[in-house]
């Protein structure tokens, strides 16, 4: 009977160890790296639900047709949070990292603030990961480290993968300006030779005039 | 550190009878729940703010045979009017329509990528909306391995709690080795494209000088004979 007993007290134990576990852990968010077109200011909206959770993303812009890359600098980013303080600041950048601790629980707003006419997409890439710290473990004595272990764990593997989705990122933008290099080689080249051909037949014509004798017969 | 449990279905039932341990079947009853019901989702969403006129499009560049889960619902700031509807269209890289639905506050749409391109998920505020404030759209997208279901792995193979979170971590380990063999893939292409431009650089620029001294030679046996022509030579 009595070993019945404990044994049931250990199963309780053990389910509300993995209740509090599952709730804990499933609070680790994650998102796929969504492009936006910026025309002048984009927002975008992410809830923090614990206050201490450090939010941390990346964000490039893909390349498009922009005929000197140093006319264009890039995005400026500001990151808000719920009581109106701007978190983190990025200005004039093609692409960056970024990570903050959140000072509090709320919407935080992330903005893409584009200086110029031509529109730009952005690719970019959020996650909020939360760790339960001594203080969920003192207050629930059924919480074990384990789930601490794990939660780091999980936020480890999450930074690696928010480091490839920079990665893939920068690699399609790269991708972009080879493809122009390679068109405005071949353009360029092709363009090159006609006008030469072309300025060498100009120079032809007009030495023949200067020569021909219905114009200005007595100045050669 | 402490391993997990080793169930033993038929003690859980014997538990399940006795009035101290109802709280052990509540609090598996709660599990269960947590573990297949969407009370505490996996991924979190993005808000956006639809204005009264204009699309919003998210888009994202997908590989092929990729499964792509989303969730979006509408929430009105002004609550006066009734709730508002918006419309969805989602499109594959070759124009396909994988989803379109109008006048609508909340829905889910899933497809499997057959093609590897720009996928795009375009949003706008539907006529009848009167009143002019701003919506927001909360979005929740998932691909990969994020849209795996993990309940049914657990209840398949009956592993739950711990075993589960460390299941969960052995895929993200695996969609971290497939995401660096496809970087490798992409920086393989591009080496390609860099040095097919390499080559054409220098052969281009070799035959612009041979067109210019073959250009100027021909000028010059033009002329030469024109002059000659000409009896000025």
């Amino acid at each position: 009977m009595e070993r019945g007993e404990r044994k049931r007290g250990s199963k309780l134990r053990i389910y509300a160890l993995l209740l509090v576990g599952l709730l804990l852990l499933s609070f680790v968010r994650d998102l796929s790296a969504l492009s936006v077109t910026v025309n002048d200011v984009e927002c975008v909206y992410e809830y923090v639900i614990y206050e201490g959770d450090s939010v941390s993303g990346n964000f490039v812009v893909v390349d498009h047709d922009i005929f000197w890359s140093s006319d264009h600098p890039g995005i400026d980013f500001t990151a808000t949070s719920p009581a109106g303080n701007v978190v983190h600041t990025l200005k004039g950048t093609s692409g960056d990292k970024f990570e903050f601790k959140a000072p509090r629980s709320g919407m935080y707003k992330f903005c893409f603030h584009n200086p110029h006419s031509t529109p730009e997409t952005v690719s970019f890439y959020i996650h909020v990961g939360h760790i339960p710290n001594e203080h969920d473990l003192a207050k629930d004595e059924h919480l074990d480290p384990i789930n601490v272990k794990i939660a780091e764990l999980r936020e480890a593997l999450e930074s690696v993968i928010s480091e490839q989705k920079y990665l893939k990122a920068r690699d399609a933008r790269h991708r972009r300006t080879n493809e122009s290099t390679r068109k405005r080689v071949v353009l360029y080249t092709l363009g090159e030779y006609i006008l030469l051909a072309l300025s060498s037949a100009l120079q032809v014509v007009y030495i023949r005039r200067l020569f021909s004798k219905s114009v200005a017969y007595n100045r050669v | 550190m402490s391993a997990g449990p080793d169930e033993d279905p038929s003690s859980k039932r014997e538990g399940m009878g006795n009035g101290a341990n109802v709280r052990c079947g509540v609090l598996y009853a709660l599990m269960v729940l947590c573990l297949t019901s969407d009370l505490i989702p996996e991924g979190e969403a993005i808000w956006m703010t639809l204005p009264p006129s204009g699309t919003k499009c998210v888009s994202e560049e997908i590989q092929n045979n990729v499964v792509v889960l989303a969730d979006y619902v509408v929430i009105s700031e002004d609550h006066t009017h009734p709730s508002p509807t918006i419309s969805v269209k989602v499109t594959s890289p070759y124009g396909n329509n994988l989803h379109h639905q109008e006048n609508t506050t909340h829905g889910q749409f899933a497809f499997t990528t057959k093609e590897a391109g720009n996928y795009l998920a375009c949003f706008w505020v539907d006529g009848h909306h009167q009143g002019g404030g701003n919506l927001s759209v909360n979005l929740d997208w998932k691909t990969g391995i994020a849209a795996k279901d993990w309940d049914s792995v657990a209840r398949k193979e009956k592993i739950e709690g711990i075993e589960l979170e460390l299941r969960k971590l052995e895929g993200a380990v695996e969609a971290i080795h497939e995401n660096l063999l496809y970087l490798k893939t992409k920086e393989a292409e591009m080496r390609i494209v860099s040095e097919v431009t390499n080559a054409k650089v220098a052969w281009f620029s070799i035959m612009s000088l041979g067109i210019c001294i073959v250009v100027s030679v021909m000028q010059l046996w033009y002329l030469k004979r024109y002059f000659q022509k000409k009896k000025l030579i």
